[in-house]
């Protein structure tokens, strides 16, 4: 008997993470859209945390130079201030993505754990549980934000990002409490039941894997309606950041009435195109890891 | 007399991944007027692909690469394949029904029976709604249904079996000459299938339609059918009478699966499951397809595929080069193969 | 002294005592079952039918005490399990174990063959580090049939057919070393070409390792086979109608409801399905659970009914005199000391 047949990681038969990215790619690459989304991803990955460490961060521009159109300098023009549009497009995306991405983690954590186990448990703690999320649902979210975001100012976008999911958790944790309540009646759960594998066991090993789907199209959707969320807030002023942010390009175009000037459409439009972009790169992806994940629609 | 219908030498390929799925290979019988013909085999075989060919509604990844399908009137000898659409629906349901395998949650949901019934009608080129609820009513009486009570039932409303039987009725609207049912009575209770199986016997004798049905549950056959065809891989590899295939089996096929059905009466004899698994339809092996399963099997077996031979008699062939020794292991007595085995 | 105590005298691995089970549905309560009493001896081999409906998953789940009973008694090895706490209530559990029907649903499909059987044997410490298990799982798969074994350990279950996923059940079972198996319709969703042989693969379960198995099926053919040498119990809407050795039951049924099923069924075999004598029942109505009929529930079919009597008085199980012992719920064959199969003949 060899080692040669005990089962690793790596294995030919255990899809290792780089088989499991190769067939995923290869089925997303059978839906252009998604494609298309997640090609998007990544360049908005890349631009927001690569392309800062080559592009220096321009702080103070030429006041000779404002609100100038598009020209091989300055490809997306300048500012009401003189600086490079495009190096505050590649700077300030950082922000937006980092809390997008911090809260969307989050609210998922959050959410997977409180409804998995809210459904296993029952009895009072379920019923607590989501009555809180009841109550967090009933509330307009956005009046809940500004509130919050008045009252408590996050100063940072670590604590903009818990105060997003705060707020963001009892919409998925509803329906993760519902999918566990229905894969808990599966059959292999009541053999892991009967031969007493412990609860943690059956959440992390028998319930949790058939929901990874489940739960990564949840996070990028979480992640979208972060980012709604915080340009929203900064757009209105609520969170005084410093620093470059394209929600916060915005804000500044609106305060300094850039609205007003013809030549300042690249300022004011291409952190608006940016969000729309990136937001639409992400539900295209979504869109098309709905499809895949679908085991019937993958057969064909 | 002309057959109702004639397959010749039918090949169905279904494409995937890996390549054709030969699901269905060089399959050729006839079905008289008024015959019951039941095609078993175990899971995979090929037996629904082959008739849902018969009404032409194979899925969009199904290709017949060869054969034809050549269906007969009181009228006219049409080919299947080459049936202009109009035609094929009027061929469908009122020259040949068939009630498709699982087909009880095939019902709409949210219409009642009578809808489904006044559907079917409709798209028929039935338009005059008394008649079709005579009709109707009359059809429910026949499956011994009451016809007031169901035609207002929802299908959550209906038990399984009861669901079968307005199944049938509703194959029986145009009065087709001939009837195709898929596994027409699993997920059904005894009590249940017992009443369905009565029922077509009667109605066959009754109505006078020719009966194709698909079972894997060798018990039923033995009940209904006139003749037998055994599916193994795609192929047939015996086709025989009733009492010829129950008593004289001579492809060991047909004798693992009656071995393997165990029985409520009588001698219990040698139950044996059929050891392994059928073959890969993609990549087929050269010679007989049972070879690795085959208790009998010997180096000219796995050479090349046998051709389907009379055996015994004329209207008794398989696909087997050892016929003759099976028939020295089973004989011809009329007793269960299982019984026999144990014996000698 | 009743069929089950002479088989299983004192010896009762495990048993329901006058169990009942309700379940709250729209439109009222039912009680799926009803007063069953039902003893498994170690090492036996016991058979479950009855049509859909009829309390067999909800009887084998409250074996397994998986379902609480609604009033009744479980005992394990003599003691009431349901007044066990934490630790004792676990190794019950572990004691045992249940095969369920359907072996597309019984397996996580995110898991491998050997991640699924590992699992147990590191949580109840029979095995030490990664070598230790994978020689244990490699046994266990040895023992269902699936060899060689080392092509199935990194297989995930839609790798795996029908029968083979369900061997696999089977062996996760067998992790956990348990008295007993309840099986519930473990073979009616494999091919019929392999059913044989996975019924003697539990068949060897029980003769090499003492496991008892109680087979439900709806399937009397399979029953008389897996359980030649044990019993077969018969129950109706949620009561045990019949219970006693097989070939008895089978060949001369007792209750006049497992005789009408046994004439009902049709068999491999043209001549003798075609010439069988079949049982008229009065109606093919079975009375819905939220309206059961009062004494035996059987009486509106039953040939035999007597009004007054029938309709009245719920039939207790009670032995019927007769060469083989055997357990019946039927006022006419008990008065008449006669298997209804006779009497209706
Ligand atoms: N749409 C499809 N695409 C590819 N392969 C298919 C398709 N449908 C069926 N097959 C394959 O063709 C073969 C025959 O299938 P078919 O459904 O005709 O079998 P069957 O005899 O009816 O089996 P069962 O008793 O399980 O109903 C099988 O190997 C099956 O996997
Ligand atoms: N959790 C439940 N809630 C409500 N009703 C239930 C529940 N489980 C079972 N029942 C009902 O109890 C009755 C008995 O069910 P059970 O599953 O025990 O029958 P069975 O004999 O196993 O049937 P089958 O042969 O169809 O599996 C049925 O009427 C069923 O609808
Ligand atoms: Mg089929
Ligand atoms: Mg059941």
């Amino acid at each position: 008997m060899t080692a040669a047949a005990i089962p690793r990681r790596g294995d030919r038969t255990l899809p290792g993470p780089i088989e499991g990215g190769l067939e995923f790619l290869r089925l997303l690459s059978r839906r252009p859209s998604g494609l298309v989304g997640f090609a998007g991803i990544v360049f908005f990955l890349v631009l927001a945390f690569v392309a800062p460490i080559f592009v220096p961060n321009q702080e103070s521009g030429d006041v000779n130079a404002i609100y100038q159109t598009p020209s091989a300098q300055h490809f997306l023009g300048t500012d009401n201030t003189g600086r490079d549009v495009l190096n505050q497009i590649v700077q300030g995306g950082k922000e937006i993505i980092g809390v997008a991405l911090i809260t969307a983690f989050l609210t998922t954590l959050v959410a997977t754990v409180l409804g998995s186990v809210s459904a296993l448990v029952g009895g009072r703690f379920d019923a607590a549980l989501v009555g809180l999320a009841d109550i967090l649902l009933t509330v307009p979210p956005l009046i809940v934000l500004i509130v919050i975001s008045a009252l408590a100012r996050p100063t940072n976008f670590l604590a903009l990002a818990l105060v997003l999911s705060l707020l963001g958790w009892a919409g998925l944790m509803r329906q993760v409490r519902a999918q566990v309540l229905t894969l808990k009646e599966r059959d292999y759960v009541e053999a892991a039941k009967s031969l007493d594998l412990g609860l943690t066991h059956i959440v992390f090993r028998e319930i949790l894997p058939n929901m990874r789907s489940y739960i990564v199209i949840h996070f990028v959707l979480a992640m979208t309606g972060a980012i709604y969320a915080q340009v929203a807030l900064i757009i209105l002023g609520l969170v005084p950041f410093s620093g470059k942010n394209w929600a916060l390009m915005l804000y500044f175009a609106q305060t300094q009435g850039a609205f007003y000037f013809r030549d300042a459409f690249w300022f004011v439009f291409s952190p608006i195109f940016a969000i729309i972009l990136l937001q639409l790169s992400l539900v295209l992806f979504v869109n098309a890891m709905e499809d895949i994940f679908n085991p019937r629609l993958r057969s064909s | 007399m002309t057959p109702i219908l004639s397959v010749r030498d039918l090949s169905i390929d279904y494409r995937t991944r890996r390549g054709p799925v030969h699901a269905v290979r060089d399959v050729s019988f006839d079905i008289e007027k008024g015959e019951t013909v039941a095609i078993i085999g175990e899971s995979g075989s090929g037996k629904t692909t082959l008739a849902v060919s018969f009404i032409r509604l194979s899925p969009r990844s199904a290709r017949i690469t060869k054969g034809q399908i050549l269906y007969t009137n009181d009228r006219e000898t049409v080919d299947i394949q080459t049936l202009p659409d109009d035609e094929l629906r009027q061929y469908r349901w009122s020259e040949c029904a068939m009630v498709f395998q699982a087909a009880l949650n095939s019902f709409n949901p949210v219409i009642n029976i009578w809808e489904q019934f006044a559907d079917t009608a409709r798209a028929h080129g039935m338009k005059d709604s008394a008649k079709i609820h005579a009709r109707a009513q009359e059809l429910l009486d026949l499956v011994h249904l009451d016809p007031d009570r169901i035609l207002k039932a929802y299908p959550h409303e209906l038990s399984g079996g009861m669901k079968q039987r307005v199944l049938i009725a509703l194959s029986l609207l145009l009065e087709p000459q001939l009837i195709i049912l898929d596994e027409p009575t699993t997920a059904l209770d005894i009590l249940t299938q017992r009443s369905i199986i009565d029922l077509l016997g009667q109605l066959r004798k009754k109505l006078g339609f020719s009966l194709i049905f698909i079972s894997h549950d060798l018990s039923i056959a033995a009940e209904l059918a006139d003749r037998m065809i055994t599916m193994y891989a795609g192929t047939i590899v015996e086709r025989a009478s009733v009492t010829d295939l129950f008593y004289r089996p001579r492809h060991p096929y047909s004798v693992g699966l009656l071995r393997a059905v165990p029985r409520v009466s009588g001698a219990m004899g040698s139950v044996a499951s059929i050891p392994g698994s059928p073959p890969d339809l993609i990549r087929l092996p050269s010679g007989c397809t049972y070879v690795p399963r085959c208790p009998l099997a010997i180096a000219a077996c796995a050479e090349r595929e046998p051709d389907l031979v009379p055996v015994d008699t004329p209207n008794h062939e398989a696909r087997c080069i050892r016929w003759k020794t099976v028939a020295e292991q089973v004989g011809t007595a009329e007793v269960a193969v299982a019984e026999k085995i144990a014996t000698a | 002294m009743s069929v089950a105590d002479s088989t299983v005298a004192g010896r009762a691995v495990i048993e329901l005592d006058h169990v009942s089970r309700a379940f709250k549905v729209p439109g009222g309560t039912i009680t799926a079952v009803d007063g069953v009493s039902l003893a498994i001896g170690a090492g036996e081999a016991l058979c479950i039918v009855g049509e859909s409906g009829c309390g067999k998953t909800t009887t084998g789940r409250m074996l397994a005490g998986i379902l609480h009973p609604t009033s009744g008694r479980l005992l394990y090895e003599g003691e009431d399990v349901w007044r066990k706490k934490g630790n004792e209530l676990s190794t019950f559990r572990r004691a045992v174990q249940l095969v369920h029907q359907d072996p597309y649903a019984s397996l996580n499909p995110t898991r491998t063959i050997f991640q699924t059987l590992s699992a147990p044997l590191y949580r109840h410490k029979k095995a030490k580090g990664n070598r230790d298990a994978t020689n244990r799982v490699r046994h266990l798969l040895d023992v269902v049939g699936l060899t060689p074994p080392d092509d199935f350990l990194g297989k995930y279950p839609h790798q795996l057919s029908g029968g083979q996923r369900q061997r696999v059940a089977i062996a996760r079972a067998l992790t956990v070393d348990p008295r007993v198996i309840v099986a519930d319709e473990a073979v009616s969703m494999v091919d019929v070409s392999i059913r044989i042989s996975l019924l003697n693969l539990l068949l060897g379960l029980r003769s090499e390792m003492g496991v008892s198995i109680v087979l439900i099926t709806h399937d009397l053919a399979v029953a008389r086979y897996f359980a030649r040498e044990g019993r077969i119990g018969v129950m109706y809407l949620g009561r045990m109608v019949e219970l006693g050795h097989s070939e008895a039951l089978v060949s001369d049924p007792a209750h006049p409801y497992s005789a009408a099923l046994i004439a009902a069924i049709p068999e491999a075999d043209p001549r003798i399905t075609r010439s069988k004598e079949r049982v008229a029942l009065k109606t093919a109505e079975v009375p819905s659970l939220l309206a059961l009929p009062p004494g035996c529930t059987f009486h509106p079919r039953c040939p035999l009914a007597e009004p007054g009597l029938c309709d009245v008085q719920i039939p207790e199980l009670l032995p019927l005199p007769a060469d083989t012992p055997r357990e019946v719920a039927c006022h006419v064959a008990i008065r008449e000391r006669r298997p209804a199969a006779e009497l209706l003949a």
